[in-house]
Formats: structure tokens, sequence, C-alpha cells
């Protein structure tokens, strides 16, 4: 990492490598271009660099987005029918456990279960829409978490742990793929009118280089400039930003002495770079080039239109996007959750169909990893008689694309949906499965930081071999 | 290179691991071998070059073989034994495990035998444990246990017997622990310092102090020379830079060029150690050292989430370099001021050291880890923290000494203690104010203390009330968590952390044979099932008279129990009895209480027990409580926290570790597992460190001592890693290259002698760092010019032999750290605020970036792109990247631009771009420069005037003021300082503590809270012409008593004004001649009460004769915007150039 100790005359792979930022230079800013042919033509790539790098293996899944339904969506309501809850309907159960609050009695799901698809996967008229796609989507019924308090769990889902502080998800891809398009940021998380709970933490690059973290994009906005931090400059034209750029590449010519210190070649070059990423950045996140047809299949809300920017950003080559439910955490269904989680579910159910086809019909679903979850799941017993609290002994995550083998439903919870007891999945699983979908053994993906070689899934994880084609 | 990964095999849930120092993913031979699989994989670890060098050496000096064999016992013993060996013994007594202490993997092993001495006595086969064991006909005593397979067959056993009978021959090898011992044993960085004797280099030129004879001398060996002596320009650039972290001043500049005195560099030197300004550089590194914040990392609502006591930290550091304290006193404070130094109030600041961690949501085993790791690789240069789940992979610290360090810090308690006398010294304010708000910090303090003392008394007596069902939960320990979550616990539950305490304790008490809960031990052992059977049994041991037993206990345990209920239901009684008998005696009789009572009373009324919540702060004893008294007392910890970081004047508080009242021995955690305690391991330093001589520690926590034996200076590490530290500073790279790395995987110093003669100097001169700089920065190794050298030969040569300029053959040029690149933008424009200490200031202000407020949870975004020092962990080394998101910042930001337009504002405009050089680069622009500098502003003008959506979002300001009806003006103009993404305000809240509801959106807003705060969104004229005013004015609410507008115009007066409520008017002015840079205001006040005076109001301004051909229209709902800047004058651009060039970003 601290380069400090320049050497004097630098290939030019190297240079490409140290800048961290190569690509724009050999003129494949900006388009989708193949991950392989990119390697090939910028070397093997530093561990720091943000070119696009080379996985394990050939990883089925070139690119990621997570619906984080922040707050902890209930299973039994959405992918996880429970009949027998209406037989324990306001009793309590045989078998339950301690969680964060005093629960009651059993509450029966008020949303109608079907069978959709070839498969016949079972899912609740909340997702009616994203029921479509069954045939896509692979249930994870098993999932645990650690604890039933929001903010390590969401620590756990995004980083890996609990407690200690440690790069996200999205990091950690970065760092082991790079990413395509140069101009735009890698690895994005979005989020409409403000930050979710534990805010930023949950895009932390942590010990990895702080190139790797997440960019947060606010999308109650429209305005290019209150989307990106630093995006547009309020006191230059980018006529007057050109004239300065070649005016500082001038200066530098006429001063600097060869041989060249690579390292000021590659500030240089990421001016030049920063400015092209001005232009690109306001076009992928201005949807109103899109037909008439894809407005209508994503709709027109905040949602809707959040998913389209991300599907936007994906055919573009950024590596990884979050899409965040809301601030705070709007999947907190302690109380009356027949009526929220109808909310929240309207609000996205809709935008989650649309991305599913529209990738399939760009043949983009075949090598994009969809996820969707929270950071647990919810108690299928009430908490005061309308809601349910938080569960972490089982819930559910499905994944669609890139690899994951859909109309498959993949371990269980007991009877009532409290905890899991089939092939029980811990979220280094999850880790582990994703990252082998994009051609990562978990294992030997690792980074050496405070003397130890640290790894996304610490000492743990399983890939979830059955879940994937 | 290539080698295989080794994974620690640990299935708990702590920390990470260990694998070799490979890129991520290039070691690919084995795919996921984890440590509990065969030793081969530690020697496949081995096999990497650098361990093969060391391991020839350490084979060749090995030990004479042990014994002399034919080849046909040694195939007998391959064959036979050393299969039976792997299979059936060693994965409980080898490598990994040495069950009571034994290993049967080597021959000097197994002859040394384990806790019950030898195996084997070679020649003899009917004596030795290891045969008695195997041929034992009792299942408990025979191995391998039954439960790992069958007994062994008789044919193995007689195999067994014939290789003991043979003498026990084994092949001759280095036993691998050897050859990590030997390792070990030789590694530089564990020897003592050497007395190194100087080079003699043979021309003497270029030498300048001893320094340079070590660095010539490796130079001349290597056939390279040193590059010449750098320009005093550039000396003085690099010292300023180096010590104080900016850049120097004109007159700086000028001068030293300028001063012919044989010894101005020194004086140079001098002086800039002198200055304040070093300490906040200097003390900078060393907050990357002690993983400085401002706040503690996540934690839950009910807890204030800035720590109390950073700055004062920080400050203390800054101070303490200025001062130039002696290095090993400066440790020792930050180690131990509660005793080093208990009497004197500014020392206490220096526990910030290892307070200001991350609290990890209180987890105790985390915020240890983080100590010992702060500990070990910021002051030792060891990676302890590797240790917390196994042995080290590499370096000589076992997991045991890891957790003598844990026990160390377990038997700390953190508290928070006032500081009074820092109060006068730190703010000059009238007593009186002073007096007060030490008043109100005592009432709170006050306040905490009764609310726990009350807490304390009811929680205590709950625990009393139910010691039945904390006995049972005893039987059940696997359902109540080590690590608590945040369960909302009522007052009846059993708390799940008191659980854990009695486990603790009652671990403790059978360890030392506990008079009083002996019995309850001996019956924990059954099993519910077998209890009714097998409880006479153990009352018979029990009570064999090998073991005191108290007596009031041994009486209730006359008539066996028969179930474990009935056993806590006894214990219950008897301290309900003897509670009884306690209340009833008079205080002054109690002294008369026999003895087995009063054991009683103690066991659940003495400090320790785990019936008494411990007299300690909120944040040692968080999980003690029901959730209702927890928020309760957290609540009223945050009173006196948030008191004393809202006034600056307040009792400064420091937060220190005190010694426990009771200390508690510390067990190995298995696997870094809390809940699998292993051997119990005294508080002790490091074995590596401490040599034959090592003993426990016997004071109290045994923290003090720890400290000293780190500043001891006969430890190898401590004065060396500083130096190094010290050194990697001034050259960007340290002699050793792993900074807070000195174990076996650190690199060779480059410059061994040398580390140890800075190192040895360092010590004598009193533990000095300014010493240390003056002898580093007087050498002629520092003033080394950094251009490569002039001729190609030598270029190509230096390239060729050491490309990473290991060697110095020139100095490093230097990249500026994200600090002293900020602070040099405000130095050069003048706004450079040089007030010292005090509370966190923000990232967009004047003062140095040193106090900028860390907030390790919501560290600012622009903060980790410019690569700034990880504040979760220590940090050894700033990363060095190059994104475009740091360009961005640097094109974009208002924080650059703003000090780019205060410098041309500064210069004198006659002679711009040379005064601009000089202020910006300290030098005159070449020739060359000067004209394409100056083509630029020629041409730069140009594009200034093709700007058309910036220029009109320019023309609108966003401000407040007062309306005089009389003089037909606006009294003053103040901008709003607030823009929240879509409204300009007072600040972030609404209302504003000072600006209250003053807003300004878009399409309207709403006027401040009384007359002198009416909001006015306000037009500037860029040119002189005649422009027309549309607008509609709309009000709402039919509550309060509406609002009053006006249009002022700063030369014509009011235009238009008018009073409205609940309706629409229009306001439009349909000619309106403007001259340049003449203000139309857009004004609205509260008339006379402050109700529901929101409003709509958007005016457009269009031009009517253009001199331009087209009209423009300035909207004021489209052109509105955050940051309302001017577009930079060419000037002003050219400067932006000079301010991000490479030449302001590195050092030469």
């Amino acid at each position: 990492m601290p380069s400090e100790h320049q050497a004097i005359e630098m290939s030019r792979r190297h240079l490409l490598r140290s800048s961290g930022v190569g690509i724009g230079l050999l003129g494949l800013a900006g388009v989708m271009a193949d991950d392989n042919a990119l390697i090939a033509a910028t070397g093997d790539g530093a561990s720091n660099s943000l070119t696009a790098k080379a996985s394990h293996f050939a990883g089925r899944a070139k690119r990621v987005v997570h619906f984080f339904l922040n707050g902890g969506p209930s299973q039994v309501d959405t992918f996880d029918p429970k009949p027998m809850l209406e037989k324990y309907a306001g009793q309590p159960l045989p078998q339950s456990y301690i969680t964060e609050r005093k629960t009651g009695g059993a509450l029966p799901s008020p949303f109608k279960f079907q069978k959709y698809g070839q498969s016949g996967l079972e899912i609740s008229e909340l997702f009616a829409r994203t029921a479509a796609h069954a045939d896509d989507i692979a249930v994870i019924r098993s999932m645990t978490a650690q604890v039933p308090n929001h903010e390590p769990s969401l620590m756990l889902m995004n980083c890996g742990d609990s407690v200690q502080p440690r790069p996200s998800v999205g990091s950690w891809v970065m760092y082991g793929l790079g990413t395509v398009n140069q101009n735009l940021p890698g690895f994005i998380a979005m989020c409409p009118n403000g930050y979710p709970v534990s805010d930023k933490a949950n895009w932390q690059s942590g010990f990895l280089p702080g190139s790797f973290q997440g960019t947060y994009i606010d999308t109650q906005y429209r305005k290019i400039e209150q989307l990106i931090e630093n995006i547009r400059s309020p006191h230059a034209t980018t006529d007057i930003q050109q004239h300065q750029l070649t005016l500082l590449r001038k200066l530098e010519s006429v001063r600097s002495q060869s041989p060249i210190d690579s390292r000021m070649e590659a500030r240089i070059e990421s001016f030049e770079l920063a400015f092209r990423m001005q232009s690109e950045a306001t076009d992928v996140f201005d949807i109103q080039g899109e037909p008439q047809h894809i407005h209508e299949l994503y709709g027109d809300t905040v949602h809707g239109r959040q998913t389209l920017i991300a599907r936007r950003l994906l055919e573009r080559g950024v590596r990884y996007v979050q899409l965040w439910h809301g601030a705070g955490q709007p999947w907190d269904h302690h109380g009356d959750i027949e009526k929220n989680i109808r909310k929240n579910a309207g609000e996205i159910d809709q935008p989650i169909a649309a991305l599913l086809a529209d990738l399939k019909q760009r043949d983009m679903l075949k090598d994009t990893l969809v996820i969707w979850g929270g950071e647990f799941g919810r108690t299928p017993v009430s908490e005061g008689g309308t809601g349910r609290d938080h569960n972490h002994y089982g819930f559910t995550v499905w994944m669609a694309g890139g690899g994951v083998r859909g109309g498959v439903t993949y371990g269980a919870t007991d009877d009532f949906g409290f905890k899991a007891i089939e092939k029980v999945s811990t979220v280094h699983d999850l880790h582990a499965t994703i990252l082998h979908l994009l051609g990562f053994d978990h294992e030997r993906l690792t980074y050496r930081y405070a003397g130890r070689d640290f790894r996304l899934t610490d000492v743990h994880g399983n890939v979830m071999r059955e879940i994937i084609t | 290179m290539k080698s295989t990964a080794i994974l620690c095999g640990n299935s708990a849930t702590l920390t990470g691991h260990c694998y070799s120092n490979n890129p991520p993913y290039a070691f690919a031979r084995y795919s996921s071998a984890s440590c509990s699989s065969a030793p081969w994989l530690l020697a496949a670890v081995f096999a990497n070059s650098f361990f093969l060098t060391q391991w020839n050496t350490a084979s060749a000096l090995a030990d004479a073989p042990v014994a002399r064999t034919a080849q046909a016992d040694i195939e007998f013993f391959e064959k036979q034994i050393r299969p039976l060996l792997v299979e059936r013994c060693q994965q409980c007594h080898g490598e990994k495990k040495q069950w009571a202490g034994l290993r049967l993997d080597s021959r000097d092993a197994i002859m040394s035998g384990g806790d019950s001495g030898p195996s084997i006595v070679p020649g003899d086969n009917q004596r030795g444990e290891l045969l008695d064991r195997i041929r034992s006909l009792d299942a408990d005593v025979r191995m391998p246990p039954a439960e790992t397979g069958e007994p062994l067959a008789q044919n193995q056993v007689a195999d067994l017997a014939r290789w003991i009978a043979m003498g026990a021959p084994w092949p001759t090898e280095t036993p691998l622990s050897k050859r990590k011992e030997d390792l070990w044993r030789k590694h530089w960085s564990f020897q003592p310092l050497r007395a190194s004797v100087l080079p003699t280099v043979g021309d003497d030129a270029g030498v300048k102090n001893d320094i340079d004879r070590f660095v010539v001398a490796k130079l001349q060996e290597a056939g390279l020379q040193a590059t010449g002596e750098a320009s005093r320009k550039t000396l003085i650039v690099r010292t300023t830079y180096d010590l104080c972290g900016l850049p120097p001043t004109q007159e700086e500049i000028n001068a030293f060029i300028h001063d012919s005195s044989s010894d101005a560099y020194e004086q140079l030197i001098d002086r800039l150690l002198e200055s304040p300004r070093y300490g906040e550089r200097w003390g900078r590194h060393w907050l990357d050292v002690a993983r400085y914040s401002d706040t503690k990392g996540y934690v839950y609502g009910r807890e204030e989430r800035r720590f109390v006591h950073s700055s004062l930290y920080r400050d203390w550091v800054i101070n303490a370099f200025n001062e130039d304290m002696p290095y090993d006193r400066f440790v020792l404070l930050q180690l131990a001021a509660d005793q080093v130094a208990p009497g004197d109030a500014v020392s206490q600041a220096a526990m910030g050291f290892l307070t200001l961690g991350r609290r990890f949501l209180g987890s105790s085993h985390d915020i240890i880890d983080d100590r010992i790791d702060v500990v070990g690789r910021g002051l030792l240069g060891l990676t302890i923290g590797c240790a917390r789940c196994h042995d080290h992979k590499y370096d000589p610290i076992p997991t045991a000494d890891y957790y003598s360090l844990y026990g160390v810090f377990a038997n700390c308690v953190d508290q928070q203690i006032e500081l009074p006398g820092l109060a006068e010294k730190s703010v000059a304010e009238k007593s009186e104010s002073t007096d007060l708000r030490r008043q109100g910090l005592q009432e709170r303090i006050q306040k905490l203390r009764s609310l726990t003392e009350i807490a304390r008394v009811d929680a205590n007596k709950r625990i009393r009330d139910r010691i039945k069902d904390y006995l049972l939960a005893q039987r059940e320990i696997e359902k109540y968590p080590e690590v608590a979550f945040v369960q909302l616990t009522g007052k009846e539950e059993l708390i799940p952390a008191v659980v854990r305490r009695w486990h603790a304790f009652l671990a403790g008490a059978e360890h030392r044979s506990d008079p009083v809960f002996t019995p309850w031990i001996a019956f924990s052992k059954l099993q519910d099932d077998e209890f009714a059977t097998r409880s006479a049994e153990v009352m018979k041991q029990l009570f064999d008279g090998s073991i005191a037993i108290n007596l009031r206990v041994a009486k209730a345990f006359e008539v066996v129990p028969g179930s474990a209920k009935v056993v806590a239901e006894r214990y219950a009684s008897l301290l309900a009895a003897n509670d009884l008998l306690w209340q009833s005696t008079p205080e002054v009789d109690r002294g008369l209480i026999e003895e087995c009572d009063r054991q009683l009373h103690d066991a659940f009324y003495a400090d320790g027990s785990p019936c008494v919540i411990p007299d300690e702060p909120i944040m040692n004893t968080e999980w003690y409580w029901d959730n209702a008294t927890g928020v309760k007392l957290w609540k009223a910890q945050n009173e006196v926290d948030q008191w004393i970081l809202q006034s600056p004047g307040a009792t400064p508080c420091a937060v220190v570790l005190n010694d426990s009242l009771v200390q508690q021995d510390a067990y190995v955690f298995r696997r870094g597992n809390p809940a699998t305690k292993g051997e119990r391991v005294p508080r002790q330093f490091l074995k590596v460190l401490s040599g034959e001589t090592r003993h426990p520690f016997a004071n109290g926590s045994g923290r003090l001592e720890m400290a000293k034996a780190i500043v001891d200076p006969a430890n190898p590490l401590t004065a060396r890693v500083w130096v190094n530290r010290v050194w990697q500073h001034h050259f960007g790279v340290g002699l050793v290259r792993t900074p807070s790395d000195f174990g076996l995987r650190s690199t060779q110093p480059s410059h061994p002698e040398l580390l140890d003669h800075l190192t040895s100097q360092f010590i004598s001169s009193g533990w000095s760092t300014k010493s240390l700089h003056r002898a580093i920065m007087l050498s002629a190794t520092y003033r080394q010019n950094s251009d490569a050298p002039a001729t190609v030969s030598e270029r190509v040569l230096a390239q060729e032999r050491d490309p990473e300029n290991r060697l110095l053959w020139r100095s490093n040029r230097r990249r500026l750290q994200f600090e002293a690149w900020r602070d040099s933008l405000l130095a050069t424009s003048g706004e450079l605020d040089l007030t010292m200490g005090g509370p966190g200031t923000d990232l967009f202000g004047f003062r140095r970036s040193v106090y900028i407020t860390i907030d390790r949870q919501f560290l600012p975004t622009l903060l980790s792109v410019f690569d700034f020092a990880n504040p979760d962990l220590h940090s050894p080394e700033r990363s060095e990247t190059t994104t475009p998101q740091q360009a961005l910042f640097a094109m974009n930001h208002p924080f650059v631009v703003a000090r780019a337009r205060k410098i041309v504002a500064n210069l004198d405009a006659s002679a711009a771009v040379q005064q601009l050089y000089n202020t910006v680069l300290g030098r005159m622009p070449t020739r060359e420069e000067g004209l394409i500098a100056e083509q630029f502003l020629v041409t730069a003008e140009q594009a200034t005037n093709i700007d058309s959506a910036n220029a009109r979002a320019a023309a609108w300001s966003y401000g407040y003021g007062e309306i005089n009806e009389a003089a037909g003006k606006l009294n003053s103009f103040t901008s709003l300082p607030h823009f929240n993404g879509s409204a300009w305000q007072g600040g972030s809240q609404l209302p504003d503590a000072t600006l209250g509801w003053l807003q300004l959106t878009s399409r309207g807003g709403h006027p401040g809270n009384d007359r002198q705060h009416a909001i006015v969104r306000r037009w500037t004229a860029p040119e002189n012409g005649t422009v027309s005013i549309q607008s509609t004015m709309i009000h709402q609410s039919t509550e309060g008593d509406g609002i009053r507008t006006f249009i002022v115009s700063s030369r014509q007066g009011i235009l238009k004004s008018i009073s409205l409520q609940n309706r629409e008017v229009d306001l439009s002015v349909a000619a309106l001649q403007v001259e340049a840079n003449e203000t139309v205001d857009f004004v609205v006040d509260i008339d006379q009460v402050l109700n529901n005076d929101q409003f709509l109001w958007s005016p457009v301004i269009s031009t009517l004769n253009p001199v331009r051909e087209e009209a423009i229209s300035w909207i004021a709902e489209k052109d509105f915007t955050g940051k309302p800047e001017q577009i930079l004058s060419p000037l002003e651009q050219l400067t932006q150039v000079l301010l991000i060039s490479n030449e302001r970003m590195f050092v030469p």
C-alpha cells in the first residue's frame, strides 16, 4: 500500500496498477467490456487497485444487486408459509425462544400463500408480482443470525461480524473483483430519505482501503449534485474545468524532470478520470431517456426509480449495488403488521419483479446475482397482539440469477417458522455462497491486516451447493 | 513465492485467523487446510524462502543426534510405532493439544513426559507411565480413552514394549518445536541491543554524522553512492513539513536561503523543534498508533456516544511531544498514570491511550483485546492479538501469554475522574460561571451516585432472594449466553450476565475449595437422572475429611439430598437464616459472630460475591441490570457526560484505569471462546521478553509492572520500535518496513546496526525524541536530494541494484498526508487558526486538522477517501491511494475553492502570476511557466463568459435581515449558514437554536422568529439593463396574523410591499432599470406574531432589452441551489490549479 519508494522508471503496466485507476487511459472507459479482456489489457491488477481483477475460478455472477429490507421482514408472511399457526392462533407455542421483547401467542399470517410457476414455490400475496419469477428464485428458509438486535445483525449481514468492525461484503467484492467501469464508483448503496440504522458502517471498507467503500446515494433526490458528493462543481463549468486540467497537465510537463515519478503521473490522470466520471455519472442517474414501457414496468415511485437506476448502473459495469428500503428501519414491524407490511411490500414488489424481468430480457440475469432479505426475521408469535418481534433463530433470504438454481427452497424452519431446523444456515454460509457464485473460494479471499489474514467469513462458512446450478 | 495457507482451526466466534503473507489468492496449493490437521502443514509454511534460509542455519546448529541406532531399529519404529503414535496418541498429545501436559511426538517429549512424570524409561519395558496406562484394566485410567476407540490391540502393546526395550530408537531429526525455538532464539528483534562498531568509510566526504557512516558503508558495498545535498529551498520545505506538517512561509524560505551562517541548518532544525506546531504534527503520528477517536463506535441508544475525555488525551499527547517528554515516561504514563503519578491531574489524561478504544457494545473481551493489541503492536511491535485463539503461528507468543495480559486488563476498572486542577488552566473565564458549571456537574454526579446505590441495593437483594434459581440456572448454563445481547429483561427475570457471574465465581470457588460452596460444586457434577442414586456416594466423598466444609453448610447436608433442587433450596434457606441472624445482631456485637456464619455472610455480601454488583461505573456493570434500571443509570451517566461535553468550563474529566478491588484469575479461553475455559494463567509479562527470570506480577492487576517491563531498557523491542517509527516518518519507510510487527514475519531491518546504534543513543539521551530528530535530520543521508542521480549510468545502476531505495541512495519524495495537505491550504491562504487544544472542531473549519473531531463510527467519507488512519484499530502506516474521488474533492469541493479565492483576494493584481507562484509554491515561475499562466488567463476569460446555468444560480443568495420601512431599505443582509440539501436555514435542526425558523426553499420559506430576522431571497444584477419581475406570493394559513412582504432595491428602495394572510397576491414589476451589482431583495417577516408564517414565493426575473442576443431569465425555483457560488475568475482558476498541483502534494 504505501509505495513511497518509487522506482525510477515504471513500466506502463506497473504505472496503471499503482495508480489504481488505469483503465480510463486505455480508452475503455465507460463501456461494459468483458472483464477478462480488461484484465489482459491492464495486467494482473494489484490487490489495492480498482481495476477489474480475476477471481479464483470462473464465477457465475459478475455483479450483485441486494434488496435490503432493513428492519427485518417477516418470513411467515412472505416466503415461509406456516399453516400450523392457525391451529395455535392466540395460544402460546409448544416451543418458544427468548427474543428481545416479551411475546404472546401465535399470530397466523393474514396473507394468502399460493404456489407459483412450474416449481410450485409458495409465495404470499404480498409478493405476487415477484412470484411471477418463482422459477428463478431459491428461497433459503433456514437463515440464522446471532442476536435479535438490529445493529449487531446489520453488521453481521453486511460485514460478517456482529461486534468487530469489518469490511462490508461489497468492499470485499471490490477488493476481489475490482470494477469494470472506472468512471463510476464500483460499489453503490442507495437508500431514500437518509441513512439506514448503523449508517455508513453498513457499506464500510473497514481495514480495506477507503476506495473500496460503498458510495451512498440518497434517492429521494433527482439532481446529480445531490446524489453524489462533489460530482459537480458549483463554481466552474465543464469548459472551465477542461481548461484547468489542460493547464495542470501542461504545467506538470514543463516542470517535471525525467524520469517521471509514477505516483505523480497517476495523480494527474486521476483528475482526468474524475472529470470523465462527472459526465458518466450524470448520464447513468438520468432515467429520463428510458422508454415509456420501462418506466411503466418499474413504476414511477421512489423505489421504482431507485431500482431502475440500479439496473442502469449494473449495465454499465458497476459491481455491487445495495438497495435499501428507506431511512431507519422500515421493515421493523412491531405493531399492526398486516397494514405495515402490506404497505412496505407494496412499495417494492413491482420494482423487484420489474428488475428480474428487465435483467432477463437483457440477458443479464444469468450473471447478475439478486439477493433479497433483511438482517433477521420476525417471530411467528405476536408482540402486543398485532406485531412481531425480532427473530434471529430462523428467517428467510432469497437469491436469484447469477448461477442460482431457481424454483427451490433450501432448509426449513420448525412447524411455526420460529427456528431453523433443517440445513441450518449462518450468515457466513450465505456470504460463502455469494463469494462462490462470484468465483471466489471464501477461504482464500484474504487480506493481511494487523498481523493476520482476514476473510469475510472469518473461520466459518459453508457454500450452499444445493442452490447453485 | 508460493506457499500454503495456514488457517486457524478455531471454531469459536471471535477472531480472525492467520494465513501466510501472500497476495490475496495467489496461493492455491492446499485448498482449505486447517490447523487441526497434521504437523506437515506447519512444516509447509516453513518451506517458503525466508524460512528456508533460517531453517538451514538452525538445522546445522542443531544438537547432536539423540541416539545412534541401527537401521533396522529405525525401520521398526517407522513401520510399527510412529503410525501408532500418530493415529492413536497425538490427537491429544501432539503439536496441537497437550493433554495433561504430555506430547508424544518426539523422543525428547516422551522422555520428559507430562504432568505425571516421564512416559517411558528406555530399555525398561516394565516401568513408565505410558505402558501402565495402555495396559490398565480400569477404563477410567486406560489410554487411549474409550471414547476414541478400541483399546490398543495386544500386538500393538507388545510392539510398544519391544520398542521401549530396544531403547526407544527414534530417527535423528530436529523436532519442530526445536526448530521454532531456534528461529526465535536467533530472531534479530529479540536480541539485546548491540553496541555497533562505526563502519569506516574510505572517503569522509559526504559524512556528516554517524548515521551516514552506516548508510554509506552499505551503499559502497552495493557499489552505489549517495545523491548530493538538496537545495536550501528543498531542505526548508522538507524539514518544515516533516516536523511541523506545514509549508514554510515565503519569509522563512527567503531567510533560510540567504542565511550565510555556518550553522543555518542546525538553527532551522532547532527552531522547528521548538515550534508548538511540532507537537501537533508528531502528536497526530502518535494518535495513529493510539487509534484515536472522539467517539466510542456503535453504542445502543441509551448511551452517550462521545467520549468525555478524548480531547484531553489528544492535547496531552501534543503537549508531551512539545515538551520532549522522555519516551519511556510517555509510555509509562499512558499505561499506568494512576500509579506512576497519582497526584498529578495533568498526567491522568494520558490513560486515554487505553480507554479511548472502541467500546464494542460493552463486550469486555473485545475491549480487552483492543487494549492488548494497541499495547502489543503499538508499543512492542508484536502481534500479540494473534494469540487470542491459539499459540501465535510464527512468534513465541503462546495463548497463555495472551491471557496473562488479558488477566492484567480484566482486573482493571474504567473510572471517570474529575480533574479540578485543569479547569482554571484550560479556560480563562470568570470564576463565577466556572463555579456554576462545576456545581452543575457535582449535582449530576451526585444524582448518578445515589441512583446507582439505590439500584445496587435493590438488585443485590433480588439476586439474594433468588439464590436458588441462580444456582439451578448453572445446570443449564448454555441457556444464558456469555456475550449478552440486549434482551429487555424485567426485574422478575434472571439476569443472564449475573448467571454467568455466578458461573465464574463457582469456578473460582472450586479451585480454592471454598468451604461454603464445595458441596454445591460436588453435587453439581451429578446429572438429574442419576442424582438420587449417586448423591449418597458424593456425600461420602464430601465429608471424608479431606476438604474443610463450613459447619453450617455441613449441618444442612446431614441428610442426603434427593435432587439438585433440594441442594439449591438448602443454600437458599441457609442464606435467609444467616441474613436474619446478621440483621438481628446489633452492629457492635457482629464481631462476635462465629466464623462459619461470617463465611456465609461473606459469600453473599463481600466484594467479589456474585450477589454484589460491583460498585463501578455503568460502563463496567451494564449487563448486570434489568433493562429499566440499566436505562435509568445510563441516562444519569449521560447527563454527567453531556454536561462535561457541553460546558467547556466544567471540570475536565479523564477516564483512567484503576486496579479492581478484588483480583480474579484469568483463564485461557480455548479458541478464543470465553465459554470454554482452559488452564488458569498467572498475570505476567510475555515470556519472550522476560527470559528465565519471569515471575507473576505481584501487585494488583500487575499493570504497573507490565508497563515497567515494557519500558525497561533491557527490553529489546520498545525503543527499537519507536526509533523505527520516527525514522519512518522522516523517510517515508522505516528501517524495518513493518513498523508494528517486529516478529518473525517482519523483514530484516535494512540497516540493523544503524537501528541498534540509534536506539542505544536514544536510550542514553534519556529517551529524547527531539534528540533523535536532530540526529536523523542533521545527517547527510536525510539532506540528500530526492531526484535521481544525474548521470544515466548511475541511475541505471541504482535502479538495478536497489530499485526500492532501501539503501538510501537518495531521499524519498513523499506525498502529503491528508492533514498536512489540508493545513497547508489554510496556511497558504492565511486562514489557518493556530488556536491549540480543546474540543474537536469542524472538518471544514479553520483549525489545524489534528483538532478535527474524529468519529470512528461515522468517519467522514472525505477522511477515508484520503487514506486517513482507521480509528478502529492501531494503524502502523497510512495507505497511499490515488483515486478519482480525491480528485473530485480537489476540483469541486468549496473548501479548496474558498482557499483559492482567498489567496487571490490577498494578491496585488499588478504582478499576479509572480505573486501567486511565490505564495502557493514558494518560488518564482520559470519563464515558460509564466508564459503558460499568462496565456491561460487570456483564454480562461472566454471560458468564464460562456457559462450560463451556474452564473444564473450565482445571481441568487439566501439570508436574513431587518426591513427598515422608514429608510426604504434592508438594514443588513447576513447569509444563512446551513444548507440541508433542499433548504437554506440556521442549522441542521429546524428551528435552529439561534436563528429559529428562518428557512428558504426553492419555492418558498419561513421568516425568522422576530422582525429582526426577516427572511431574504436576494438577486444581484450581473450587469446594467432592464428587467421585469414576475411573482406570486401565497400565504395559506388562517392561523396567526399573517406576514409582511417587500421587494426592495438597494438603489431604488422599496418597490413593493404588502401584508397578507391566507391569500394569493401578484407581486410583479413590469420594468426595472438595474445597474451591475444592484441587489433586489424579496423580504418576508412575521408581522407581529410568530404563528403559521410559512409562505410560497418564487420570483422570475427576465431581461427586457438584452445587450446580448438572447433574453435571460433568472428563475428562483430552478436556479435554487445549496451552493450559490460565484464562478471562479481566471486568476482563481489558475490558483486552484497550482493548489492541486503535484508540487504542492509531494514533498521533495
